[in-house]
């Protein structure tokens, strides 16, 4: 029965894990996209001066 | 009938080619051996066991070697942007596919014929009683990942990672049709009847080629014109 | 606007599921035969039917791209796809889990398993091939075509595959004729479902929001080397 309540805990565990893992990466991914969204607009900017 | 007539010449074109070059066929045949030999090391060649895994082996090696052909289907024609050329022909996408499905498709049947006497010498198998049916299902099972093979092998022809994209496309799509092929083999080769139960694995590889052509068919426009 | 919708959505399933996981282990007794592990089904349930629908709504996406050529759709059935993916491998995992103490084994090649690996398989595939096109208009074009033949196939193996013989347990719900769960230990689930719908949705906002960015650059980029 321990045993278990601590597979079950392992099983929580995982599926928390990935959705975080997987939010992560869309933060990550986010940051980096607002970067070169700077930075093109910034090239444009420069440009049209 | 234009229709069959154009893809004719498409088809008639891809196999000139191959038969002056044969290129492809000797890779693919040679790789088929290649797997046939290190298939032998996996397991004990000479138990009972190979019966039960006789038709697995074989369409391993069929899909293994089919990629090879299905991959070379469109790269083939990129050199001077000949792809290019051949979707502005008169010839419409679906006539230009099916014209390469047809290619690949014999392409694909002779070096599965010249695959199996090697693989009945080799795995000490009894050539079988039904071979008409073996055949059959060979047919059958070639039509399926030939169709969705050259579908894909049109959609990944412009990828950098091409070889790679081609196998991990459609091996998963092709499981119906490779599950059924192989219960089906496995019973031939074993020289067992083809009892009432495994009917339906006939009838999913028919529904299977069915399905796809048509689908294959309905979209390939938007594939290779957009 | 949409910033707002995202962060209501989100606390709201955020509630929900601190609720849920309240009644889960305080009001729900253990299972009868399964013991605590049977909790591992709160999540495992709602996660592999809603990446299911997700597939089916991001071919519908696809499609939709296709008639109107409207790159929206496909920046949907790109995030679509791709939750619905994170779903799947929760769905997957879990099951996993499950499996080690129910049936003493970490995977076991059954039908339902096995298809939806193959299901799995097919959708990491769709991901490839969206990285690897560069040009938008094609990577629309041809990964639609893709979650097409995908969505098609996936019924053809889920029924070959059960010709093939099954271990996972069938139907427990009542709505599909099973057994069905004791009705205190039903009604987590659904709030569950619906928690994970949240959870669902909010993810995929997100991710259009980063879609629509990445078109905005696209765009951007264009109009500088028009000069």
């Amino acid at each position: 029965m321990d045993q278990n309540f601590t597979f079950m805990v392992y099983g929580f565990t995982a599926a928390w894990l990935i959705v975080i893992l997987y939010v992560i990466s869309l933060a990550l991914r986010e940051s980096r996209l607002r970067q070169e969204l700077d930075r093109v607009k910034r090239m444009l900017e420069e440009r049209e001066k | 009938m234009n229709f069959l007539r154009q893809s004719l010449a498409i088809a008639g074109k891809d196999l000139r080619s191959e038969l002056r070059s044969k290129e492809t066929v000797n890779a693919s045949l040679s790789f088929a051996l290649v797997i046939l030999l290190l298939f032998s090391f996996a397991f004990d060649p000479g138990s009972e066991q190979v019966h039960e895994i006789a038709g697995g082996l074989l369409w391993l090696v069929f899909a293994f070697a089919g990629t090879l052909i299905l991959n070379r289907s469109f790269a083939r024609e990129l050199v001077n942007d000949c792809l290019d050329a051949l979707i502005s022909s008169p010839a419409s996408g679906a006539q230009l596919f099916f014209g390469k499905c047809l290619a690949n498709y014999v392409l694909l049947v002779v070096v599965e014929s010249a695959c199996l006497p090697v693989f009945v010498i080799f795995y000490n198998s009894h050539w079988p009683r039904q071979w008409l049916l073996l055949f059959l299902v060979m047919l059958l099972g070639t039509w399926g990942i030939t169709v969705i093979g050259t579908l894909f092998s049109a959609m990944t022809v412009n990828l950098r990672l091409r070889e790679l994209m081609l196998p991990t496309l459609i091996y998963p799509m092709l499981i119906p049709a490779l599950m059924g092929a192989i219960r089906l083999s496995t019973l031939i080769l074993a020289g067992e009847p083809i009892g009432a139960d495994d009917q339906i694995w006939f009838r999913l590889l028919v529904a299977f080629d069915i399905i796809f052509t048509i689908l294959t068919l309905a979209l390939v426009e938007i594939v290779l014109v957009g | 606007m949409r910033l707002k919708i995202i962060l209501t959505l989100s606390v709201v399933c955020g509630l929900i599921l601190a609720w849920n996981l309240h009644t889960m282990f305080m009001k729900v007794p253990d299972e009868a035969n399964q013991g605590a592990i049977f909790r591992i089904f709160y999540f495992h349930f709602p996660a592999a039917i809603t990446s299911f629908a997700g597939f089916y709504l991001g071919m519908f996406a696809g499609v939709g791209y296709l008639i109107t050529k409207n790159l929206k759709l496909d920046s949907i059935a790109a995030s679509i796809n791709e939750v619905s993916l994170a779903f799947a491998t929760i769905a997957l995992v879990t099951g996993s889990i499950w499996g080690r103490v129910i049936w003493g084994i970490w995977w076991t090649w059954d039908a339902r398993i096995t298809s939806y690996f193959v299901c799995w398989l097919l959708y990491v595939g769709y991901l490839m091939m969206r990285r690897a096109i560069d040009d938008p208009t094609t990577r629309a074009r041809l990964c639609a075509v893709l979650s097409i033949f995908a969505a098609i196939d996936i019924v053809i193996v889920w029924k070959s595959i059960e010709w093939w013989r099954t271990q996972h347990p069938g139907p427990v719900l009542e709505i599909r004729g099973g057994g069905g769960m004791a009705a205190g230990m039903e009604a987590p689930l659904w709030w569950n479902f619906l928690a994970m719908l949240l959870l669902f949705t909010v993810l995929i906002l997100i991710r259009m929001r980063q879609e629509s960015m990445r078109r905005e650059i696209d765009s951007l980029r264009r109009y500088a080397h028009a000069f």
